[in-house]
């Protein structure tokens, strides 16, 4: 019997190698060539496909007429959502939790530079830029922090308790927002090119009594006309029209309003005040920071944020990013979307938290032009609004695709497919020739995109063209949904979620800091991808809950979706 | 591409054949890599979520564990399902006479005695006036120890109260 087995099996070989021809030698190599491709190439995907598959938690009871609660894997049902950055103060025992920390804890945790592995900190303080067309303007920390001193000062001698914020992304900005959490004055950022009655409606509503603004943009007797309350503006000269003089006042507001220019006022004082961090007491609370959300109508509506809505929204958008992909000191993170806005404001005060460089762009906001905007520095991180991509995919990567780059694009989809982010190589290179050559985007490695809820929804990113943008930029995207009321953003695609499919993307899973329940759910459909209005709650949220008109559903992968 | 290989004819013999086959399942293996994000029939669907409801002790006592039905109890107004205690408060269990009633006083007491439990279905809840600070002192750490471990799936209100819901 083995022998009939062994004689057939000699039969078999012997014929193969009878007839082994040049043909047998090619596709025996091309077995071997292709079996050790196989090993060599075989990446394991970034995630747990389970982690994509299931991205939310749900809480086990819901009310009826509402959908479960979905909440970050971080922070399942039962357990206290991310309230703070944790700060410890130095001399405060080791084990003992940290602070929530507030605006004040960002800055210095700033100045005082990046940490050691030791613990030691290594004196190297990240950097701010502002980027000026092509040319991008060095601001050191120490320096920022002497006209922090020199503003807050003045204002608090002036006795202003609101002071209102009307600037373009800009060093000045950031250094009116720390004045005010050091120098304990509210601080209302206000967007810039408003009309100047829609601007003095805001100033009223807001009570301000003291003004920040680029010099010349603001007609003061138009403002002053409202608001009698109104006694200080400072102005912010641009470095060209620095040799003008800016203190002539209308009229109608001589005597009644102090006018001062920024950087006199710093040139003059900056002897007095140094260039240390103030000292301050952590037990007392930092005042808020209010934002205006562009609602349709005309005016929007302000938001007040308390500080711990600020720093718990910061404190997420760090903690969401897998450990390797967090800001370091390493990290440039450029800003093309308005810091009055807040999901962007979260990420640049998470940046400077976590001692990353910043850069600010003057015409960052919700619809620029991504490829003049990204000119003069070469980010690691850019923060963008979803309105911008789209537009840079319909106008520019969608008509310059070529055929090299379909050929490109298509070896590195795969790749996406399978879990992993392709590497740069030649298939890279091939894939932005067209598209995006003229961009300086070497180092990008994150592309964080925000959608404004109640945008319009030409404005939201289909999958394909978030594939093409990591196929293109060859950097992660994280893409947010961001609310009326929330700071920072309710939820946030996983970095490591590039499956691809038809259709408008999701939005990923809450952030740590919040957590999701949809109301107005038909019972029948409660169970299974519940779709209602979206009741987002969390100390991220301003007055600990809002509800937003918007439909929202629960995908089965537990992802929010914007209904359409 | 292994199709194109093998269409001109270039495999005139039989003996070439595993060869191909070979081939073709390698080419296959590398395919359906099942650790693929988007392969993820095997995952298992999550238990829909329970509503959160208003009982009365009437309608509670449907909920005690009989014909695999949920274990379900109150404590001060508040109804705990205690299903994965099934062994415990489930039919057969030491505390089977508190499954679907209202259980605060025989807790309090101590007690597992059917003499704990308010007989008549339709009369007010217990309001637990008479307890001693013992009494009320156990109470509150059964309590405690039940909201760390089960989940509170609705609330016990007396029949006829405003709440009720309407049958």
């Amino acid at each position: 019997m083995s022998d009939q087995l062994l004689n057939k099996l000699d039969t078999v070989v012997a014929d193969i190698l009878a007839d082994w021809n040049i043909y047998s030698t090619i596709v025996a190599g091309l077995v071997v060539t292709f079996a050790i491709y196989s090993v060599v190439s075989a990446k394991d995907p970034d995630v747990h496909p389970f982690l994509l598959a299931r991205q939310s938690t749900s809480s086990p009871i819901r009310q009826s007429g509402e959908s479960a609660t979905y909440r970050s894997l971080e922070t399942p049902y039962g357990f206290p959502l991310r309230a703070g950055l944790n700060v410890k103060d130095p001399g405060a025992p080791k084990w003992t939790a940290g602070r929530k920390g507030d605006l004040r804890d960002i800055w210095r945790t700033a100045v005082h530079g990046a940490l050691n592995e030791d613990g030691t900190t290594s004196k190297a303080q990240s950097k701010i830029y502002t980027v000026l067309g092509k040319r991008a303007v060095e601001h050191s920390l120490s320096q920022v922090t002497q006209e922090i001193n020199v503003i807050g000062h003045y204002l608090q001698k002036a006795e202003a308790k609101t002071v209102a914020v009307c600037l373009t992304d800009s060093v000045e900005l950031l250094a009116s927002l720390f004045a005010g959490a050091f120098y304990g004055f509210k601080v209302i950022l206000v967007p810039h090119h408003l009309p100047a009655e829609t601007l003095s409606a805001h100033l009223q509503a807001a009570q301000a009594d003291a003004l920040i603004a680029e010099a010349g943009s603001v007609d003061l007797s138009v403002a002053s006309k409202d608001n009698k309350q109104l006694s200080q503006v400072i102005w912010v000269a641009k470095y060209g029209n620095r040799h003008m003089d800016w203190h002539g006042v209308p009229d109608n507001v001589e005597g009644v309003m102090q006018v001062e220019v920024w950087h006199e006022l710093v040139e003059e004082h900056k002897d007095l005040s140094g260039m240390d961090v103030p000292e301050y007491d952590p037990k007392e609370p930092a005042p808020g920071i209010s934002t205006v959300w562009p609602s349709d109508s005309q005016s929007g509506n302000f938001i007040d944020f308390q500080s711990e809505n600020l720093v718990a929204a910061v404190a997420s958008l760090g903690s969401t990013l897998p450990r390797n992909q967090r800001l370091t000191s390493s990290d440039l993170v450029l800003s093309i979307d308005s810091l009055s806005r807040s999901y962007p404001l979260c990420l640049i005060l998470n940046a400077l938290f976590s001692n990353a460089s910043i850069a600010l762009n003057s015409v960052a906001g919700e619809e620029v032009d991504f490829a003049l905007a990204t000119v003069g520095v070469s980010p690691t991180v850019i923060v963008a609004s979803s309105r911008t991509i789209s537009d840079y995919h319909d106008s520019v990567m969608q008509p310059k695709v070529g055929l090299l780059s379909s050929l490109g694009r298509w070896v590195q989809k795969r790749s996406l497919e399978s879990g992993t982010m392709p590497s740069k190589n030649i298939f890279s290179q091939l894939a932005r020739a067209g598209p995006s050559s003229e961009l300086s985007l070497d180092k990008l490695r994150l592309l964080c995109v925000s959608h404004r809820i109640d945008a319009p929804a030409s404005a939201q990113l289909t999958l394909k063209q978030l594939t093409h943008f990591r196929i293109f930029t060859n950097a992660r995207i994280i893409y947010a949904l961001t609310g009326p009321g929330i700071a920072g953003a309710i939820a946030q695609t996983n970095l490591f979620d590039y499956r691809h499919g038809d259709g408008p993307s999701h939005f990923g899973a809450p952030l740590s800091s919040t957590e999701i329940t949809l109301t107005g759910v038909s019972e029948t459909a409660a169970a299974v991808q519940p779709e209602g209005e979206i009741k987002v709650s969390g100390p991220a949220v301003a007055g600990g809950e809002a509800v937003l008109v918007p439909r929202v559903r629960i995908s089965k992968e537990n992802t929010v979706e914007l209904c359409t | 591409m292994v199709g194109m290989i093998s269409a001109p004819g270039l495999f005139y013999t039989p003996s070439k054949v595993p060869l191909v086959i070979t081939l073709v399942n390698l080419g296959n293996l590398h395919q359906d890599d099942c650790s693929r994000p988007n392969n993820q029939s095997s995952f298992r669907v999550a238990r829909p979520p329970t509503v959160f409801r208003v009982y009365t002790p009437k309608t509670l006592i449907e909920f005690n564990g009989e014909d695999n039905r949920p274990v379900y109890l109150a404590v001060r107004g508040r109804v705990f399902d205690v299903s994965p205690g099934r062994n415990f408060y489930g039919p057969g269990g030491p505390y089977e006479n508190f499954a679907g009633r209202d259980a605060s006083r025989g807790l309090a007491h101590q007690s597992f005695d059917e003499d704990m439990l308010t007989k008549d279905l339709s009369a007010p809840l217990d309001d637990l006036k008479n307890l001693d600070a013992d009494q009320l002192e156990n109470l509150k750490s059964w309590e405690e120890r039940f909201l760390e471990k089960y989940l509170v799936v609705g609330k016990l209100v007396a029949e006829g109260d405003d709440e009720a819901p309407k049958s």
